[in-house]
């Protein structure tokens, strides 16, 4: 029965007491090293930057960021709720609120 | 003050590295790693099962009929949470109408010029409108499939509907939907009760067992009962009981109610906007 698991997941996901699974496990955390590396660059970028404009967009690299994170550890569904709210209309709200406000802080 | 922030970090940070050095192995049972082995016909397996999410592994697939897991715990095992997450959801539209509920009267068809903040009007481009215009057909498509596929594939009511909210934001920023704004807004408003409404009917229709019982699921195939198979397969749409529906009325209340938030505040920008120019 893990040998219909391995297929219907595909040969980049790891399947416990696999060899070549675990090669794959390893370039995988490799992926998710990198990827939380941007993320906590963006993240500083956010919340360092005087100008909203950019503290937002880079916000939403960071959902970006988070998403491909959530589904790399098997989460889709965590995944495609932090794309739509995270990464799209969390950053609309925020557009529209330093529209109606300044645009850079003090 | 700046200590007692720095030392809460580092406390959090701390709890969290404990909690992830404790988490299972991804995708697996905690007891004997082959969930699907040596079952028969069985529906509900309680002689391996140690913890929750051995349970939910080992019979949620069997016991719901849906091959999503993580829906058949969000509207299933969890659904009462779920309506406690929806009711959430239509308290802040609520709250934000009150708030901004004098903008929008009835009658009223406000330009579609966007005032800019030095005073001159904006046309906005064509490029945007028209890219507005091809881009939404497919995110309204993605959306309802996130939304109808909510048992199958990953994602759910909650989901598609903040996918569907995405594509209200494109045609609100390229000014398709500020003519009739009045109009639009009791339709959304209509539908964020609707959905509210047809998730506690359902919970209350299956009270019988307990409210939100999925008293469809393993039933009748034409009422989305059809009984599925266990371990990966393809999956059919009238699996799943009641799961589809509340996927459904989820979806339909959170893409009114974000609809409802985006087109409010879009409304007040336009008005603060041309107030500055006036003034």
């Amino acid at each position: 029965m893990l040998k219909s698991l391995e297929t219907v997941r595909g040969s980049t996901r790891r399947v416990i007491g696999n060899k070549e699974g675990q090669v794959n496990n390893m370039s995988l955390s490799t992926i998710i090293i990198i990827l939380c590396v941007i993320g906590l660059i963006t993240a500083v970028i956010a919340l360092l930057q005087r100008d909203l404009l950019a503290s937002v967009i880079g916000f939403a690299v960071f959902g970006l960021v988070q998403t491909a994170l959530f589904y790399l550890l098997d989460a889709p569904d965590v995944a495609i709720a932090e794309a739509s709210i995270g990464a799209a209309l969390t950053v609309c709200i925020f557009v529209i609120a330093i529209r109606m406000t300044r645009r850079r802080e003090e | 003050m700046k200590l007692a922030s720095f030392l809460s970090i580092v406390l959090m940070t701390g709890f969290l590295l404990v909690a992830v050095m404790r988490l299972h192995p991804v995708g697996q049972a905690t007891g004997d790693p082959d969930v699907f082995s040596d079952r028969g016909n069985v529906i509900i397996d309680v002689q391996n099962v140690a913890t929750m999410d051995d349970y939910f592994l080992r019979n949620g697939q069997m016991e719901t009929g849906s091959n999503n897991i993580v829906t058949s715990v969000v509207f299933d095992y969890r659904a009462f949470d779920t309506l406690g997450e929806a009711a959430v959801l239509f308290i802040v539209v609520t709250s934000i109408t009150m708030l901004l509920y004098g903008l929008i009267k009835p009658g009223e068809t406000p330009d579609d010029v966007i005032i800019a903040a030095d005073g001159f009007p904006l046309k906005i481009s064509r490029i945007v409108t028209i890219g507005a215009l091809l881009l939404f057909p497919v995110i309204a498509a993605f959306g309802a499939y996130i939304i109808i596929h909510g048992h199958l594939s990953p994602g759910g009511g909650f989901q598609g509907g903040a996918i569907l909210g995405t594509g209200t934001a494109l045609l609100l920023a390229s000014s398709y939907m500020t003519k009739k704004l009045y109009k639009t807004y009791k339709t959304f408003a209509f539908f964020e009760s609707f959905g509210l409404t047809l998730f506690i009917g359902l919970g209350f229709a299956g009270v019988g067992g307990s409210f939100l019982y999925n008293f469809l699921a393993n039933g009748d195939p034409l009422l989305f009962g059809r009984v599925i198979e266990m371990g990966p397969n393809g999956g059919f749409l009238n699996s799943g009981g009641i799961l589809p529906l509340l996927s459904l009325a989820v979806g339909i209340e959170v893409f009114s109610g974000i609809s409802i938030i985006l087109i409010m505040l879009n409304k007040a920008l336009y008005l603060n906007k041309s107030q500055k120019s006036e003034g």
